[in-house]
C-alpha cells in the first residue's frame, strides 16, 4: 500500500527480521538458559494470531467486538475438551475449535450487524458475559468452575512428540503464524478485503458501488472469530489451562488494547502491539494489581496522541522526515 | 432504457416525490433539475435504492429495481456519485477505484483467501484497468495516495470514475458540479463529452443552469416534488412555466 | 403468594436502581449521541463517595447524599469536559469515544482500588430500624428506601426536564444542537451538565446499592451493563422507557432467579439484552436509533 520504505530497503530489513526470529528461541536459551522467555515468545505467537484476527473485524470492516476473547475461549474449551475426554489427536480439535468459534462468529453477526458501533460493543460484551456464564455453571467435566487442567504433560507427549519443549512449540507456532498472516493480506488486498475497507469507510457509499454491507460484515466477523477461535485453541496446549473467566470482558480488551497500540489495519501492527504489551505485561508482573490501570492509561494514550498505534506514528514520522528531506533537497536546488 | 414510472415517495405525511415518470434513453445525457427541495436528489436516491418508493416502478432494461438494496442496483448496472463527496478517505485512489469495480469481480472468498490463480490473474488485470480510468481523467499521479488528500475537484473526478469502473449502463451523477470553479467547470463540461463518447449513458442532477443548458439532451424540471416540464433545452428555456417556477423559487 | 410478594418487591427495589442507572445512559445518548462505558463505574464512585463521606468523615446520611450527588456531579462534568470533548474536538472517530470511556472506567476501577483497597467495604446501619416489615414481607429498610429515593429521584427528573427552563434548554439542544444555539442556549454548557446529572444519578444508585450490596470496585461495572440493558429494553435514548425498562429488568431478573434457577442470574439481563438488540433494538418506546444499515 503506502511505499514508505523502497523494496531495496526492505528485502535486506526481511531477512535480517528472518534470521532474528528464526534464531530467538536459541539466543534466549543461551541469555536466560531456562525455558520461561522461549514460553513469553510462544504466547507472543498465539495472540499475535488472535490480534491479527481481530484487526481483520475492527481494522478493517470497522466493527467493534468487545467480546472476542470469547471465541479464543470456545477454540480452547473445545480443542482442550476434545483431547482430553475423548482422545481426539491434536490436527484434529484445533481445527474443530477454529470452526466451531467461526460458527458462532457467523451466527451472532448476523444480527448484529445491523448495530451501530456502540450498541455491537455492548451486545459483544453481553456475547462474552454468557459464553462465560454457560461455562461456569455447565456440567461439570472435571472441575469446570476453575476451568479444566491436565495434571499431566500427557497429552502433548502421547499425540505429538515433537512438542516436547518450548522450543519445538516456537516453530510450530511460528508455522501458524505466518500461513495465518500470508492469508490475512491476500484477503486484504482483494475484492473481499476491499469490500470490508470499504464498508469501514462509509457503509453507504460501499452499498451503492455494489457491496453486499451485510453479507461482507459477517464474513469479516467470522473470519476473525477463525483466527481467534485458532489462537485460542493451540493456547490451551501450550499452557495446559484456560478458565471461563478469560471470556470476560477484560481479556478481550487486552487483544484490542495490544491492536490499537500496535496500529489498526496494517500487517506489521498487530505484530508490534502484541510484543510491547505483552514484554510489558511481564515486565510489570509485580505490580500485577495495577494491570488495568495500565491498560487504561494506555488505551488513552492511543486515542489521544497516537491513534494510529506505534507502527502508525512510525510511518508518519519517516514520511514527514523524508518529505523534509526532499523540501530541503528543493531548497538547496532552488539556490 | 432506464425509466421511472409513477414514482411517489413520502416520508411520514410529506410527500416529497408525487407521481413523477422520467425515462433516459441511451447515450444520451438527461438531466434533472429544479429549484432546492424539488425532490431531485430523493428521486435520485429512489432510483439508486437508498430509498424505496411507496409507488411506482424502477425499471432498467426490462428488469425491475424498485425496492431493491444499493447494492444489487448496481450490478444490475446503474451507478452513482453523491451530493456531498462520499469516497473511501483512508483508502488509497486507486482502491477506490477498484472498489467501484466490485461487482464486475469474480474471485470468491475463498480465491480472495488462497491466492488462488483465478485471484492474482484477476487482480492484475483489474489494477491495469483502474490505473487506465485514473490517466482518463488525469489522477494516476496520485494512484497511491490517501483519497482524503486530494484536492476538492480532484476527489469530485474521482468519485466519477469510481462510479464508472463498474461499466454501469447508466451513471448518475449527483450534483458533480456543485464546489467547482469555472475553470473546473469547463473542463467537467469536456469530460461528460467524453464519457459519452465511451458510450456510457448519463443522468445528471444539477444547480448550474448555464451548465445544464449546455451538455444536457433531455431535460426534466421538477417543482415541490411534481413533474414541471420536460423537453429539450430549448424548450424548457423557453417555457413560462419553469421560468415562473425560477424566478419564485430562490435562484 | 408469599414467595411473590418478596420477589416483587426485592425486583422493585433492585429495578429502581437499574432504572436509574438506565436514565443516566439515555441523558447521555441524548445529550452527545455516545455511550459511555464509565456510566457503570459512576456507581461505584457513589458507593465509595458515600463511604467517604458518611464513614471516613462522619457526616450525617442527608450531607453525605448531598454531597455525594455533587462530587459525582463535578466528575461528570469533568469527564464530558476533561475526555469527550477534547476528543470530540480532535475528530476522533466515535468508536475511539467508546473506548476511551472504558479506559476510564479501567482508571476508575483501580484508582478505587489503591485509595479504598480491594476488600469490601461494608456501610453501617443507617436507618434506627434494622427491617422493615411491609405486606408481611420483611426487608432491609435500606431496601424499601432505595425504591423510594428511585421513585423520587425519577419524578423529579422528569420535572426538572419538563417545567423548568434549563430542562427545556437541555431537550432543545439535544434534539436540534444547531436551532438550539441560535435560540440562545449554550449546548456545550448544557451537554456538559447532562454528562453530570448521569453521573449524579448513578452515584446515587451506588449509594443505596452500598448498604445492601457491599462496596467494592466492580460492584458497577455489572449493574452498569444492566443498567445499558435496562435502557435498551425501554428505547434507547428514551427518558421514560429508560425507568420502565430498568425496572422490567430488575423484576424479571427477580423472578426468573426465585421461580426457575438462580444460578442463570446473571445472565438474564445480557441474554435480554442481546435478545432486544437483535429482535427489537427500538425497544419498548420504539426508539429509533441504534441500527446502521
Amino acid at each position: 500500500m503506502n511505499n514508505t520504505l523502497s523494496t531495496k530497503k526492505k528485502l535486506p530489513i526481511g531477512i535480517a527480521v528472518a534470521v532474528v526470529v528464526l534464531a530467538l528461541p536459541f539466543i534466549l536459551q543461551l541469555i536466560a538458559g531456562n525455558d520461561y522467555s522461549v514460553m513469553i515468545c510462544c504466547i507472543i505467537l498465539v495472540y499475535v494470531i488472535a490480534v491479527s484476527g481481530l484487526d481483520i473485524l475492527f481494522g478493517y470492516s470497522g466493527q467493534i467486538s468487545l467480546g472476542h476473547a470469547a471465541f479464543f475461549v470456545i477454540g480452547a474449551y473445545t480443542s482442550g475438551l476434545l483431547n482430553n475426554y475423548f482422545n481426539t489427536p491434536l490436527w484434529l480439535t484445533i481445527p474443530a475449535g477454529a470452526l466451531l468459534a467461526t460458527g458462532i462468529g457467523a451466527l451472532l453477526a448476523w444480527p448484529a450487524s445491523k448495530l451501530k458501533f456502540h450498541f455491537l460493543s455492548l451486545a459483544t460484551v453481553a456475547f462474552g458475559e454468557i459464553v462465560y456464564y454457560f461455562l461456569y455453571v455447565s456440567p461439570k467435566i472435571g472441575d469446570s468452575s476453575i476451568g479444566f487442567t491436565n495434571d499431566y504433560m500427557g497429552i502433548n507427549v502421547i499425540n505429538i512428540p515433537f512438542l516436547d519443549n518450548y522450543t519445538k512449540w516456537y516453530f510450530f507456532l511460528l508455522f501458524f503464524v505466518v500461513i495465518f498472516l500470508l492469508a490475512k493480506q491476500s484477503l486484504i488486498h482483494s475484492r473481499t478485503g476491499r469490500a470490508f475497507m470499504a464498508i469501514r469507510e462509509n457503509t453507504h457509499a460501499a452499498n451503492g458501488m455494489g457491496v453486499n454491507v451485510r453479507k461482507n460484515k459477517i464474513i469479516a466477523f467470522a473470519v476473525s472469530a477463525f483466527y481467534t477461535g485458532f489462537a485460542g485453541a493451540v493456547y490451551v496446549h501450550l499452557i495446559r489451562y484456560i478458565a471461563p473467566a478469560t471470556a470476560q470482558q477484560k481479556q478481550s480488551v487486552l487483544f484490542l488494547t495490544m491492536l490499537l497500540f500496535g496500529g489498526t489495519g496494517s500487517l506489521v501492527g498487530p505484530i508490534i502491539g502484541v510484543i510491547f504489551i505483552e514484554l510489558l505485561l511481564e515486565l510489570i508482573r509485580p505490580l500485577q494489581e495495577y494491570q488495568m490501570l495500565l491498560y487504561g492509561i494506555l488505551l488513552l494514550i492511543v486515542i489521544v496522541a497516537l491513534p494510529g498505534g506505534l507502527y502508525g506514528g512510525v510511518k508518519d514520522a519517516i514520511v514527514s522526515l523524508k518529505r523534509r528531506k526532499e523540501t530541503a533537497k528543493l531548497a538547496k536546488s532552488d539556490q | 432504457m432506464l425509466e421511472a414510472k409513477n414514482i411517489t415517495i413520502r416520508f411520514g405525511g410529506l410527500t416529497a416525490v408525487n407521481n413523477v415518470s422520467m425515462q433516459v434513453r441511451p447515450g444520451q445525457i438527461t438531466a434533472l433539475i429544479g429549484p432546492n427541495g424539488a425532490g431531485k436528489t430523493t428521486l435520485f436516491n429512489c432510483i439508486s435504492g437508498v430509498y424505496v418508493p411507496n409507488e411506482g416502478e424502477v425499471i432498467l432494461d426490462g428488469e425491475h429495481l424498485e425496492g431493491k438494496m444499493g447494492y444489487k442496483i448496481n450490478a444490475a448496472g446503474i451507478s452513482r456519485t453523491y451530493q456531498v463527496i462520499n469516497l473511501f478517505w483512508n483508502m488509497t485512489v486507486l482502491e477506490n477505484v477498484l472498489v467501484g469495480m466490485h461487482s464486475r469481480l469474480t474471485a470468491t472468498f475463498w480465491d480472495s483467501l488462497f491466492h488462488t490463480k483465478k485471484k492474482r490473474e484477476e487482480e492484475k488485470q483489474i489494477v491495469e484497468k483502474a490505473h487506465e480510468w485514473l490517466k482518463f481523467v488525469g489522477l494516476d499521479e496520485y494512484a497511491n495516495d490517501r483519497a482524503g488528500s486530494l484536492s476538492y475537484g480532484k476527489q469530485r473526478l474521482l468519485e466519477i470514475v469510481r462510479g464508472l469502473a463498474s461499466e454501469p449502463k447508466v451513471i448518475l451523477l449527483d450534483e458533480p458540479a456543485a464546489g467547482m470553479n469555472t475553470t473546473e467547470k469547463a473542463e467537467l463540461d469536456v469530460l461528460l463529452q467524453r464519457i459519452l463518447k465511451m458510450g456510457y449513458t448519463i443522468l445528471v442532477v444539477e444547480h448550474d443552469m448555464k451548465l445544464i443548458m449546455n451538455i444536457s439532451d433531455y431535460i426534466y424540471v421538477l417543482c415541490q416534488g411534481s413533474l414541471l416540464a420536460e423537453g429539450t433545452p430549448a424548450e424548457i428555456q423557453n417555457n413560462p412555466d419553469v421560468i415562473a417556477a425560477y424566478l419564485g423559487g430562490d435562484e | 403468594m408469599q414467595t411473590f410478594l418478596t420477589l416483587l418487591i426485592s425486583g422493585l427495589v433492585i429495578g429502581g436502581i437499574y432504572g436509574l442507572i438506565a436514565l443516566g445512559y439515555s441523558l447521555i445518548y441524548r445529550a452527545s449521541g455516545l455511550m459511555s462505558f464509565a456510566q457503570g463505574d459512576m456507581v461505584t464512585l457513589g458507593a465509595y463517595l458515600g463511604i467517604f463521606y458518611y464513614v471516613w468523615l462522619g457526616l450525617p446520611i442527608l450531607v453525605a447524599l448531598v454531597l455525594t450527588f455533587i462530587t459525582a456531579f463535578l466528575f461528570g462534568m469533568a469527564l464530558e469536559r476533561g475526555v469527550i470533548r477534547t476528543l470530540l474536538k480532535k475528530n476522533v472517530i466515535p468508536i475511539y469515544i467508546v473506548l476511551a470511556t472504558i479506559a476510564v472506567s479501567y482508571i476508575i476501577q483501580n484508582l478505587a482500588q489503591a485509595v479504598f483497597g480491594s476488600t469490601t467495604q461494608w456501610f453501617p446501619q443507617v436507618f434506627p430500624v434494622a427491617n422493615l416489615t411491609l405486606f408481611g414481607v420483611t426487608n432491609q429498610t435500606e431496601a424499601y428506601a432505595s425504591f423510594v429515593i428511585s421513585i423520587i429521584l425519577m419524578i423529579a427528573l422528569h420535572l426538572f426536564m419538563t417545567k423548568t427552563k434549563f430542562g427545556t434548554a437541555m431537550r432543545g439542544s439535544a434534539m436540534d444542537p444547531l436551532a438550539a444555539e441560535s435560540c440562545g442556549i449554550n449546548t456545550s454548557l448544557s451537554t456538559g451538565i447532562t454528562w453530570g446529572l448521569a453521573a449524579s444519578i448513578a452515584s446515587l444508585a451506588g449509594m443505596m446499592l452500598g448498604p445492601m450490596y457491599g462496596v467494592f470496585t466492580t460492584l458497577g461495572s455489572t449493574i452498569g451493563r444492566k443498567g445499558f440493558a435496562g435502557a435498551v429494553v425501554g428505547g434507547y435514548g428514551n427518558m421514560y422507557g429508560a425507568m420502565i425498562g430498568g425496572l422490567l429488568l430488575g423484576l424479571a431478573e427477580t423472578f426468573v432467579a426465585g421461580y426457575i434457577d438462580g444460578t442463570y442470574k446473571n445472565q438474564i439481563a445480557y441474554i435480554i439484552l442481546i435478545v432486544f438488540l437483535f429482535v427489537k433494538p427500538t425497544g419498548i418506546f420504539n426508539e429509533k436509533a441504534i441500527q446502521d444499515v
